[in-house]
């Protein structure tokens, strides 16, 4: 999370961070997030079907960062929250992703917590606005 | 060719300042808000606009949608098309028209007769008109203790029942030193002269609602609901009571106490409140005001029930959390 992303890079991403457009494996049906040239799951297939993934998932996994700990792009964030929890959260469609999750729970962040996707700054450089996708509970 | 609203969603930020914050902070609260809708840090008015969108078009053919104007005092650019940022966030195709509006808070009824105008033009099926908005003011303004956060959209479109636009007015004219922010800076100022600004507020909103009832030959009584612009209550509710309204015809549409001054979302935003208490034969008047100055009113009859929201205003009113003055100075980049 902390590498230096172009921004011709993200710009190739927009639709994948902007609205999780993932694609579904013509041969084995397995939907990959983010879209791969060759199926991660039968790494046979090459042959895909663009999809909208409905954002909908839930926490497999989850860690809290630190502000300290914090990549420079996030200092921000980190002077403004103190610390932040990073997830990995399992789509409906079967990927999993990672990404942060705001407005977490007071009670605390579970395994198995229903969350959907929202549209977010992620960091901002260069004066360049980086959106892209975290999770909230749902 | 009658244009009529859809649907809507609405988006209001998590965290949320209480007016006693600013009291035990700074000694006084100038804004008589209970409390008022703050963005996080990783919010702006795209990143609402997208969340209100999204509600507002769940369930649309979106190929059909063929127009997009948007409207906001505080777009995160001073110069890109923000209308690429919602055409990917949301899929829409691309080729749509759009419109982006900006420079007062007036800027929300001007997105939306705007957008009802390039659909009549342009033989379109759908329009989605976005208006979100956080002014911004320095720490040390008066006026910054009210300023809040929020989003709407509304879906238009074109033969199609829902809540028809009737008709509307306008009324245009100079007004020096009331909210105004000069070129190349990121706060809104005010000569700060209450009897002054309330009067250019009266005088201009009152000229188009007036104009507007006028033109249509209606009376205040025939509306369930009158939703102005919003940036004190006292002054919003002595206006419209003024023009001949009652307090069941106004109560409904004051969100400001719970959200703040919410600029060009202001009175739309109100719309989408009152729109839950709404029946079919039902008529809504909305008033809008940009300083500087000028008013746009509009008539409104719903003709059907408009599509069930996943959530109610009042459920969204209560999706928050508190934050601390020092917090919120944070938030602001102020500290
Ligand atoms: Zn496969």
């Amino acid at each position: 999370m902390g590498a230096h992303i172009s921004i011709p890079m993200y710009q190739r991403a927009v639709p994948q961070r902007y609205r999780l457009v993932g694609q579904r494996c013509l041969k084995c049906g397995k939907v990959n997030f983010p879209p791969k040239a060759v199926c991660k799951y039968c790494n046979a297939g090459f042959e895909f079907e663009e999809v909208t993934l409905s954002g909908r998932g839930t926490v497999y996994s989850y860690t809290i960062i630190a502000g300290g700990g914090a990549p420079p792009e996030f200092a921000e964030q980190a002077h403004c929250q103190g610390s932040y929890p990073v997830v990995v959260v399992e789509l409906e469609e079967g990927p999993r992703v990672i990404a942060q999750l705001v407005d977490p729970p007071p009670a605390g962040i579970t395994i198995g917590m229903p969350v959907r996707a929202v549209f977010r700054k992620i960091y901002e450089e260069e004066g360049v606005i980086r959106y892209g996708f975290k999770f909230r509970p749902a | 060719m009658s244009i009529s609203v859809v649907s809507y969603g609405v988006y209001l930020p998590f965290l949320r300042l209480r007016r006693e914050e600013y009291v035990n902070a700074l000694g006084s609260c100038s804004a008589d808000i209970k409390e008022k809708t703050v963005m996080d840090v990783d919010e702006d008015t795209m990143t609402m606009a997208v969340e209100a969108a999204r509600k507002a078009v769940a369930g649309l053919d979106l190929e059909r949608v063929g127009v997009l104007t948007l409207a906001s005092t505080s777009y995160p650019y001073q110069e890109k098309v923000m209308a690429g940022t919602i055409v990917e966030a949301l899929g829409l195709r691309k080729n749509i028209l759009t419109g982006h509006h900006g420079s007062s808070t007036l800027a929300g009824t001007e997105a939306f007769l705007s957008a009802a105008g390039l659909l009549v033009g342009s033989g379109e099926k759908y329009a989605l008109v976005i208006v979100s908005d956080a002014p911004v003011a320095g720490a040390s303004a008066e006026m910054e203790h009210s300023f809040g956060a929020a989003a709407c959209a509304f879906v238009l479109a074109a033969d199609e029942q829902g809540l028809e636009l009737e008709g509307f007015y306008s009324c245009v004219t100079e007004s020096l030193g009331l909210r105004f922010r000069p070129a190349g800076e990121k706060e809104v100022r005010d000569i700060g002269v209450r009897t002054y600004s309330n009067q250019a507020y009266n005088e201009t909103v009152g000229a188009a609602v007036k104009g507007l009832l006028n033109k249509l030959g209606q009376k205040p009584a025939g509306y369930r609901h009158v939703i102005l612009h919003q940036n004190d209550v006292r002054t919003t509710v002595a206006l419209a009571k003024k023009l001949g309204f009652g307090d069941e015809q106004i109560q409904e549409g004051l969100v400001y106490g719970q959200v703040g001054d919410t600029g060009a979302c202001s009175s739309l935003l109100g719309l989408c409140r009152v729109l839950e208490k709404t029946v079919p034969g039902d008529k809504i008047l909305v008033g809008s005001y940009g300083a500087g100055g000028a008013s746009q009113a509009l008539s409104f009859k719903l003709n059907c029930r408009l599509p069930g929201r996943s959530e109610s205003f009042q459920v969204l009113l209560e999706d928050k959390k508190y934050i601390s003055y020092t917090h919120y100075l944070k938030l602001k980049r102020s500290i």
